[in-house]
């Protein structure tokens, strides 16, 4: 049995604006250990799907409309709240992209830390509190027994990921979801922090979701990837193959577009128009109006996710059928 | 086909696009709040009212009849006299006129001043910002009835005195909100953008920092004139503000309330009017700031 | 060098850090440029990389005079724009732009597209009404944007369009050097190639000079002739992009080198990674010596004392490293 398996999750927003469908139909497991990857643009669904397996999407305006999130046998979605409590923050943990702005400057590191432990596992404080001062050892903060008691505005950008990094850790999770961890730092520091978390992870071996828009941070972090478009998995298989052997036109154009796998000097490969207002229906792929390979069928057909290679899944219906290779 | 000027190079069939400025935006959405265009066309009405009234029937509001005396609302007076048989309809729209008066007049003082002082303070910064700043919190720590008492006291009552006294104190909050905003612009890209661009200080400032402050300025200026009127009404109940024969909402329920128990109408139908007017004049702030916050004209 | 069109000579931008409120002490400096010397030719493409905090945003608007200088000499055209002062400092404006990072921050809201590139065409020269149409439609097509959006407002356009108007909006002045901050690091992948293209095309077509800021070394890599890499406020390291990518000298260039995924698992997984401790240190009060010691795998005692000029390393490359010849 899978450790997590998300089958046809919808999420949708209700703005002024109309239905905005943010998540639409995503389905995916996650084995035990395992490293996924979720890369796609802003506003592709990738935070969303994973707010919407931790339950943190803000109702109204948010609903999630339909699916299933199964994390080892209990359907977090439709589970009685005392269950959700004891999974959530104990065995699935969540780092954000702005450490800022996820810790309470209000309350001491040392408190925000232990508070999981003491929820969770019901220690003893001094007990809690050497573990906590452990835990920030842990991921490398000089002098943790003192710094302890700082608040989070004393910490640099750097240091401050790294402490919710050991929150997140501290109560040794199944599953750690991170939404683009790396975002609000340097790159040094986004070595760093990988590094941390591959470290966790071959420690504690859990399983690891992590969100980018950076295909570089993916590529050498995940066992397997998945592309996101507009609400929906459009390709997504082995991280090699999916690199090696894109599958989707839209996977293919986003390597395409990076500088860092382009000659230098050559002019960089754009996709045309603009991503689709999800306030809008979209009949077929949603891809299509920007695709260059489009087909009169790829506006009017059904798209679902199909094995088109071994263990190599795409939503293009002409890759399907074998009548391109993009 | 816009009015707009049409370059040259467009063919026929480009058409330009017409855009959407972020007023026409609020407009929208302001149109859409119920409660706040009902507030607006009720001020509207009042106003117009208010302002007739003292036109067409220049002296009613103190003709006297006192064999009269105080009597309910009836046909001939809608909503009925005084003790002194003074019809009560006319007094009430003569008490709007002044009361709005005074209100939109502080207003316009308190809110050229502020302005004015929160953009120097704010744009100009520094140690000139620091001792402006000081000098709004002495002001603010200044006992405002006293400072009114002493007013009345070294120049007799008078109603210019009162806009005066009301304006110099409504001005302080404007200015640190103008100041607040003017100090966050100057951070924006477009402000430097247009330093770059090497536009002159007063094209920068007239063009760039004004128009994007106006929000917040007209959002204020709706919540300060109720502000100002119930300070008005404040000073008049406590004998400072406007005198007999005159009336403002002030004077009419200080009135009103000395003969509750025989003629209620005489404090109902002022007390009605000023909710009434106040109501109004928050439900169109708070429309206004729904409708001109740059945070939900993002979305 | 004699035909250099853009010179920094010693430019050093310090910020008093004052306590109190109307008497201030002068508590510290913070030198967020510290002595910056370089000199670019006409129609060179520089990238300037280095992480936040490092001085790379104020050394650009140092150029610009949009932040006085401390000390040193921004020579542009033969013309000392350090110097300049009021009216003759705006009037030189229309040789050097700057376009910004947050392309919703840098338009103002309140006025169309037509409106802000015309005050920007008009802000140095006078251009008869009839023409300004003409000039505004040009401007649009030559950052790939239709005339039919002129009077649009900035809240009506994706990023990646702003950007563009953005850029038109520095155009417009025919500007001959233009400073980009960051301006592809608040845009999605695929927009950003977008900007780069058209970046560089209008630099080749123009021959404008570029001074590309940016965090983002692949994308400075892909775009620059040549990279200066910064660290606490200095220029550790300079030379033609490739080289400076391929076989950097200088440990922190090293490093950072490493630190930059790329998005491909196979050599993703056999390179060696040079992964730094700790966080770059305040400009306020650096180490002394080279700032880059505490951090450094190749520091040995004489790096906490000497503070290391950038020299020649070849012909082509320069690097502010004591033990540059040692260790490469």
């Amino acid at each position: 049995m899978p450790l997590l398996e998300l089958s046809n999750l919808r999420t949708s927003f209700h703005t002024r604006h109309g239905i905005v469908r943010a998540v639409n139909d995503v389905s995916f497991t996650l084995e035990k250990g395992e490293t996924l990857g979720i890369v796609g643009e802003s506003g592709s669904g990738k935070s969303v799907t994973c707010y919407s397996l931790m339950g943190l999407i803000p109702q109204p305006p948010g609903r999630i409309e339909g699916g299933r999130v199964v994390f080892d046998g209990v359907d977090l979605l439709c589970c009685k709240p005392e269950q959700l409590r004891r999974i959530r923050g104990k065995r699935i943990a969540m780092i954000f992209q702005d450490p800022m702005t996820s810790l309470n400057p209000y309350i001491r590191i040392e408190d925000q830390l232990i508070e999981p432990l003491l929820i969770h596992e019901r220690i003893e404080y001094t007990e809690a509190v050497k573990r906590g001062i452990a835990a920030l050892e842990e991921v490398g903060l000089p002098d943790a027994a003192k710094r302890i008691r700082s608040y989070p505005h004393e910490f640099s950008g750097g240091m401050r990921q790294r402490v919710m990094i050991a929150m997140a850790l501290i109560t040794k999770p199944d599953l750690l979801i991170a939404d683009e961890p790396t975002t609000a730092v340097d790159v040094t520091v986004q070595a760093q922090i990988l590094e941390l978390i591959k470290r966790a992870q071959r420690q504690l071996g859990m399983a690891v979701m992590l969100v980018s828009h950076d295909l570089g941070v993916v590529s050498g972090f995940c066992d397997r990837v998945q592309v996101m478009y507009a609400g929906r998995i459009v390709e997504s298989a082995k991280t090699d193959s999916l690199f090696h052997q894109p599958q989707h036109p839209y996977n293919r154009a986003l390597q395409n577009s990076i500088p860092a796998l382009q000659p230098k000097g050559t002019a960089l490969y754009t996709i045309p128009g603009m991503p689709p207002d999800l306030s809008r229906p979209l009949p077929g792929c949603a891809f299509a109006p920007r695709c260059e390979f489009a087909a009169d069928k790829c506006s009017t057909g059904e798209i679902v996710l199909k094995e088109v290679a071994p263990d190599h899944r795409s939503a293009c219906l002409r890759v399907q059928q074998a009548e391109i290779k993009v | 086909m816009t009015a707009a000027p049409q370059p040259a190079t467009l063919r026929p069939t480009d058409e330009i696009e017409a855009g959407h400025s972020l007023w026409q935006d609020a407009w929208h959405r302001l149109r859409k709040n119920k409660m706040a265009v009902l507030g607006g066309i009720f001020i509207i009405l009042l106003t117009i009212a208010s302002f007739v009234t003292p036109l067409v029937a220049s002296d009613y509001y103190k003709h006297q009849n006192l064999d009269l005396g105080a009597t309910p609302p009836s046909h001939a007076h809608w909503f009925g006299t005084d003790q002194l048989g003074r019809d009560l309809l006319a007094r009430v729209l003569y008490g709007g006129c002044i009361s709005l008066s005074v209100g939109i007049a502080a207003t316009v003082v308190s809110v050229v001043i502020g302005v004015l002082y929160g953009t120097i303070s704010g744009y100009i910064g520094g140690r000139l910002d620091v001792i402006m700043m000081r000098a709004v919190d002495i002001l603010y720590s200044l006992p405002f009835v006293m400072f009114v008492i002493l007013l009345m006291v070294i120049f007799g009552r008078n109603i210019i005195l009162l806009f005066m006294a009301i304006g110099a104190v409504e001005w302080l909050d404007m200015a640190r909100i103008v100041r607040g905003q003017v100090q966050s612009l100057k951070k924006q890209e477009f402000i430097e953008a247009a330093l770059a661009l090497g536009l002159r200080k007063r094209r920068i400032i007239l063009r760039h920092m004004i128009p994007n402050v106006l929000g917040i300025v007209i959002i204020y200026s709706t919540l300060i004139v109720p502000s100002v009127m119930l300070l008005e009404s404040f000073l008049s109940f406590l004998g400072f503000g406007v005198q007999p024969p005159m009336s403002s909402w002030g004077t009419l329920i200080n009135e009103g309330a000395k003969s509750m128990e025989e003629c209620p109408w005489l404090l109902i139908f002022p007390g009605l009017f000023f909710s009434a007017s106040l109501f109004s004049l928050n439900f169109l702030g708070d429309g206004l700031r729904d409708a001109l916050d740059v945070r939900a004209s993002k979305d | 060098m004699s035909d250099a069109f853009l010179q920094l000579q010693n430019v050093k931008t310090h910020f008093p850090v004052e306590r109190g409120i109307i008497f201030r002490r002068h508590i510290g400096e913070v030198k967020a440029v510290d002595g910056v010397s370089l000199s670019l030719l006409q129609g060179e493409i520089l990238g300037l990389v280095g992480e936040s905090g490092c001085g790379k945003s104020t050394l650009g608007r140092t150029i610009l005079q949009l932040v006085p200088p401390t000390e040193g000499a921004v020579i542009l055209a033969g013309k000392n724009l350090a110097q300049l002062k009021g009216r003759a400092l705006r009037e030189s404006r229309a040789d050097f732009q700057m376009i910004f990072q947050d392309p919703y921050a840098s338009l103002n809201p309140r006025m169309t597209v037509f409106d802000t590139l015309v005050e920007a065409i008009r802000a140095h020269k006078t251009v008869p009404s009839s023409e300004l149409a003409n000039r505004v439609s040009e401007l649009m097509k030559k950052v790939g944007l239709s005339p039919r959006f002129l009077q649009k407002y900035p809240h009506e356009f994706s990023g990646g369009q702003r950007q563009r108007i953005a850029i038109a909006r520095a155009l417009a002045v025919e500007p001959k050097l233009i400073i980009a901050d960051e301006p592809v690091s608040a845009l999605d992948v695929s927009i950003q190639a977008q900007i780069i293209n058209l970046l560089a095309q209008l630099s080749r077509e123009m021959k404008l000079t570029l001074v590309f800021i940016s965090h983002d070394l692949s994308v400075v890599k892909h775009i620059s002739d040549r990279i200066a890499v910064m660290y606490v406020g200095k220029i550790v390291e300079l030379g033609p992009a490739t080289d400076v990518f391929e076989k950097p000298l200088h440990p922190y260039t090293k490093a950072l080198v490493s630190a930059v995924p790329i998005p491909d698992p196979e050599r993703e997984k056999k390179r060696l990674r040079v992964i730094l401790s700790g966080d770059p240190p305040s400009p306020m009060n650096p180490p002394g010596g080279c700032a880059f010691h505490p951090r450094c795998a190749c520091a040995v005692a004489e790096c906490s004392r000497t503070v290391p000029g950038l020299d020649n390393f070849n012909a082509a490359r320069q690097v502010a490293c004591i033990r540059a010849k040692e260790i490469n």
